[in-house]
């Protein structure tokens, strides 16, 4: 089963994503921000990653970044999800080494259909 | 008075809160646990109900009803060798990675706060001897620090009980121990290895003779602060390190609820903190 | 044994305090404010943090700082030596580009409730959405018994659907029976945003628990 890190401070977002993912058979992990993620995906990797942008000590970019040097985690896919819709926020979330930009509120087929598309799982 | 109870919203709302507080999670399978402690800490503080109490956590300015909480849902027993895994990750990376980066050879400096007793800084001392052999080439300075004066002198005694050095090898105890009675003295040797003193991490005319530290051992003292003291007494290890130098947090607890000044470094045996 | 005891403190005292060495007068310290050593800088930042008359000069320092650590001692300052021109240095920080010093600027907002009251009602009427869902973020930890009446103004008349989202989510944490009108009717505003409707289902239930 493909497990997932929901990496989001608040935490009625993180169970309204996994609601949706665990509904569509995945696993799921949350982080509250950037630290707490690289923790665990240092300890663990996962199949995937879906990040919000503002997050208390460590943000969404920060996080990627951080994320992206780690040679084991430098391939896997990453969702931006946020409040942020600006170009230039997009650009900044490609740029810090997002695969996918979504501007929030996200609807569940949405998240769904992404996190199949970039975890290969569109049968 | 009536017993308290706690509805199934008001276990998640408690869950979420002490989570973004402290990092720890409780799944349902603690369920009872928490219910328990958090009716102990309503009738302690004649709140009534867990609405009154919730929002007397959340809105107190002091914080001391955090920390009496934190207290009561965690264990805080020290011990030798307690949480080994950091002390193995200290003599098979951190030391390694911080010799090879030395442009001279003056001392490694290691920080353990607070002492407590002593078991915590004299673990290190015996790990070094036993498990590194970079202790032959450099020198190494350990320090301790407590807030608490009685509780350095003991350290500096160095006796302890059968529970306080249950972990040790056996090996070990007889090298480095003097078993008399009920206790347990430790070696003169050790004693001298160790620089004990009294320091309030949150004064920083107290702190600022600490600095160019390698290595902090700061374990299960600041889930107990509140969030500023929390990240003032990390800005204060900031401070006090060299760049590069390393600071190992308890199990509990993590940078993530302290201070983004930090980055996460994972080695085979922990995940620690490095000054950038 | 290679275990050494000297006096650290002692050694310390005098080997290094090199990057104190400048005059640690008011006019030497702002001016090491621009020293090209990022430590230099951040000592001159600590030794400025109770002395009211360095706000502007911090608050102009914040808006060129490249480095995170003398940045997050400039805010912590400023926010704790508090004012208007302090405060309002750490204000505009919500509007930067910048996502990690907009967060590091909400996070010490948190720590100052008495300078902060006063200006959350203007900062929840702000044109840019993104500062509103900020000023949100910050009530989460403030420590000020108004916060679950401004949650609810929030979510009754703001436009924007993640300002409400961001003001929901805490609510979820905070909110008590006072709120549920206002949260019915959240639902009924955006009945097509699945979210919102998760959210608000969650958060009535817990608060209809909570009273039994």
């Amino acid at each position: 089963m493909k497990h997932i890190l929901v990496i989001d401070d608040a935490a009625t977002v993180r169970m309204y994503h996994r609601n949706i993912l665990e509904t569509a058979g995945y696993r799921v992990d949350e982080a509250i921000n950037g630290i707490e993620a690289l923790e665990k995906a240092l300890v663990k990797p996962y199949d995937l990653y879906i990040v919000d942008v503002n997050m208390p000590k460590l943000d969404g970019y920060g996080f990627l970044k951080e994320f992206r040097r780690q040679e084991d985690l430098s391939q896997t896919p990453a969702i931006m999800v946020t409040t942020e819709a600006g170009a230039n926020d997009r650009a900044l979330g490609y740029a810090a080494g997002a695969n996918l930009y979504l501007t929030k509120p996200i609807k569940p087929h949405e998240l769904l259909s992404y996190t199949r598309l970039l975890l290969g799982d569109l049968a | 008075m009536s017993t308290a109870t706690i509805s199934e919203g008001d276990f998640l709302r408690f869950k979420e809160f002490f989570y973004r507080k402290t990092g720890m999670m409780f799944d349902h399978s603690k369920r009872y646990f928490v219910d328990k402690r958090l009716i102990e800490r309503i009738e302690a503080t004649d709140t009534d109900n867990f609405r009154t109490y919730f929002n007397m956590l959340r809105f107190e300015a002091s914080g001391d009803e955090l920390q009496l909480l934190v207290n009561c849902m965690t264990v805080n027993e020290t011990y030798f060798f307690r949480e080994e895994y950091q002390f193995q990750c200290l003599v098979n990376s951190l030391l390694d990675e911080i010799t090879k980066h030395k442009t001279d050879d003056s001392p490694i400096r290691i920080w353990s706060v607070p002492s407590s007793s002593g078991e915590e800084p004299y673990s290190i001392a015996i790990y070094l001897l036993e498990y590194w052999s970079g202790i032959d080439k450099w020198d190494v300075e350990i320090m301790s620090s407590d807030i608490d004066t009685k509780i350095i002198e003991q350290a500096e005694r160095g006796r302890y009980s059968a529970r306080s050095v249950q972990h040790l090898p056996k090996k070990i105890l007889s090298k480095y121990f003097y078993h008399h009675n009920e206790t347990y003295q430790i070696c003169d040797d050790l004693r001298e290895a160790v620089k004990f003193s009294r320091v309030n991490i949150m004064d920083s005319s107290d702190v600022r003779h600490f600095r160019d530290i390698d290595v902090i051992f700061c374990r299960n003292l600041l889930i107990y602060f509140d969030d500023v003291s929390r990240r003032q007494a990390a800005e204060m290890f900031f401070d006090a390190m060299k760049p590069n130098g390393f600071v190992c947090l308890g199990h509990s607890e993590s940078m993530s609820r302290i201070s983004s000044l930090f980055r996460v470094r994972k080695f085979p045996d922990a995940i620690v903190y490095q000054k950038p | 044994m290679a275990f050494i005891k000297k006096s650290a403190t002692e050694i310390d005292a005098v080997d290094h305090e090199h990057h104190r060495e400048v005059k640690r007068d008011f006019a030497g310290l702002i001016a090491e404010l621009d020293s090209d050593n990022p430590t230099s800088r951040r000592w001159a930042v600590r030794d400025l943090a109770h002395t009211h008359e360095a706000c502007p000069e911090l608050v102009a320092r914040l808006s060129i700082e490249s480095d995170a650590s003398v940045r997050t001692a400039i805010l912590s300052a400023l926010a704790h030596l508090g004012g208007e021109i302090a405060i309002s240095g750490v204000v505009n920080c919500l509007r930067s580009e910048d996502a990690a010093l907009r967060n590091e600027a909400i996070e010490v907002l948190k720590e100052v409730p008495n300078e902060v009251e006063s200006i959350i009602e203007s900062l929840l009427n702000d044109a840019d959405s993104d500062v509103r869902i900020f000023t949100v973020n910050i009530l989460e930890s403030l420590r000020h018994s108004n916060v679950e009446k401004w949650l609810i103004s929030v979510i009754e008349k703001d436009p924007h659907i993640n300002v409400c989202a961001t003001a929901l989510d805490l609510l979820s944490e905070v909110g008590s029976e006072q709120a549920i009108p206002a949260i019915k009717e959240l639902k009924n505003r955006f009945a097509e945003e699945p979210y919102i409707c998760f959210s608000a289902d969650l958060t009535l239930k817990r608060i209809e628990e909570g009273v039994q």
